[in-house]
């Protein structure tokens, strides 16, 4: 099912608010009257983590259209990513990283390829 | 009067650097946003409802190569799942509140200002659940007011969205950066990527996002499992690395 319409985006939004709640309400609600598996812990320890890493290389390494791997061709993003790992180590703020991580990409996408 | 009246400011102060960090992200989230053709009230909603960022790039990133409805659903899913662990680590400080406070509660959660809450109920004993709800209702205002000035502004300015769209990657490595507790994390941060191209060059679409993933995490779940058992504690992979014991922990076991 394609999204286009105003009221494909407002099926989409209700959706995605259930898709969201679920996990931020019942782990809650429930945890808070019992104890959490060490199993479920353990192995929601590595999810994000996972994800995120996944996200990041599906930005910087792979044509987003056909899903090939484009290898270290988008070398603008490559350098903005070296920068903003190393802001958010050192800083570790949240709203610095991204606005250098916008500058660095927007100030190298004018001398190498994005 | 005056008790509240300063603690009302406390929270203020607390929640103020969060707010802050929303605006150049709600911008560039809301001029995504118009440009996957979402309209002013449809950009309100979608901040006010779902109420992450990652969810609201993802969403618009989706649209802009026409992905259909279910693999946004399911990728969004994934993304979300997280708060399970950030709910289920809250909730022994929200025991003994109302259902309806609950709801309202979890519905407001985000990365953000969960690290905030969480560290304030470690470390405040007189930090309540409604202040830690007050922190929660000032980062979505912040959130949404910025997601409303960046749709009007996409309006009328055109930007590379490529750049724009950097901003939710450099979200997704500040989160990556602040997870990283030992060498095993980064292992399988980078197990993650090599399983993505492979699985997203294979299968050819984002499923390959959810492949990679649960591959990457249950390899780092059975190796953990592996060491701790084996009495490796202080090994190699899992040697704490220092300065990150900090604020953005996201889970209880093991300390």
């Amino acid at each position: 099912m394609s999204v286009t319409t105003n009221m494909d985006h407002f099926i989409l939004i209700l959706l995605s608010m259930l898709v969201a709640f679920v996990p931020r309400y019942f782990p809650m609600k429930i945890f808070a009257s019992r104890e959490i598996p060490k199993w479920f812990n353990e192995w929601m320890k590595y999810v994000p983590v996972s994800l995120f890493t996944a996200l990041v290389v599906k930005d910087v390494f792979m044509n987003t259209e056909t899903y090939e791997f484009i290898g270290f061709d988008s070398v603008a993003k490559i350098i903005a990513s070296v920068i903003v790992m190393a802001v958010s180590y050192y800083s570790r703020s949240m709203g610095l990283a991204v606005v250098v991580g916008l500058i660095a990409v927007a100030c190298l996408s004018l001398v190498v390829p994005i | 009067m005056k008790k509240s009246d300063t603690r009302r400011k406390e929270v203020f102060q607390i929640a103020l650097p969060l707010c802050m960090s929303y605006i150049p992200i709600g911008l560039a989230c809301g001029v995504l946003l118009h440009a996957a053709g979402f309209n002013f009230l449809m950009t309100a909603l979608v901040s006010l409802l779902v109420f992450s960022g990652g969810a609201q790039f993802m969403i618009a990133s989706m649209l802009t190569i026409h992905a259909p409805m279910q693999t946004i659903l399911l990728m969004l899913l994934f993304l979300e799942m997280r708060y399970a662990l950030l709910g289920s680590s809250l909730s022994q400080y929200v025991r003994g509140t109302s259902k309806k406070f609950l709801l309202i509660f979890a519905a407001s959660m985000n990365d953000e200002n969960y690290a905030v809450n969480y560290l304030k109920f470690a470390t405040d004993k007189t930090w309540t659940p409604q202040n830690a709800l007050s922190v929660e209702h000032l980062s979505l205002l912040f959130w949404t007011v910025s997601n409303l000035i960046g749709s009007l502004a996409g309006g009328f300015i055109s930007v590379n969205l490529t750049i724009v769209d950097y901003a939710l990657t450099a979200l997704f490595i500040y989160m990556i950066v602040m997870q990283i507790k030992n060498r095993l994390t980064i292992l399988i941060s980078i197990v993650s990527g090599v399983f993505a191209v492979l699985s997203m060059a294979w299968l050819k679409s984002t499923m390959g996002l959810v492949v990679a993933t649960l591959i990457a995490s249950l390899i780092g779940f059975a190796l953990e499992d592996y060491l701790v058992k084996k009495g490796k504690n202080k090994a190699f992979l899992l040697k704490k690395i220092k300065p990150n014991a900090g604020r953005k922990e996201i889970s209880k076991s093991g300390e």
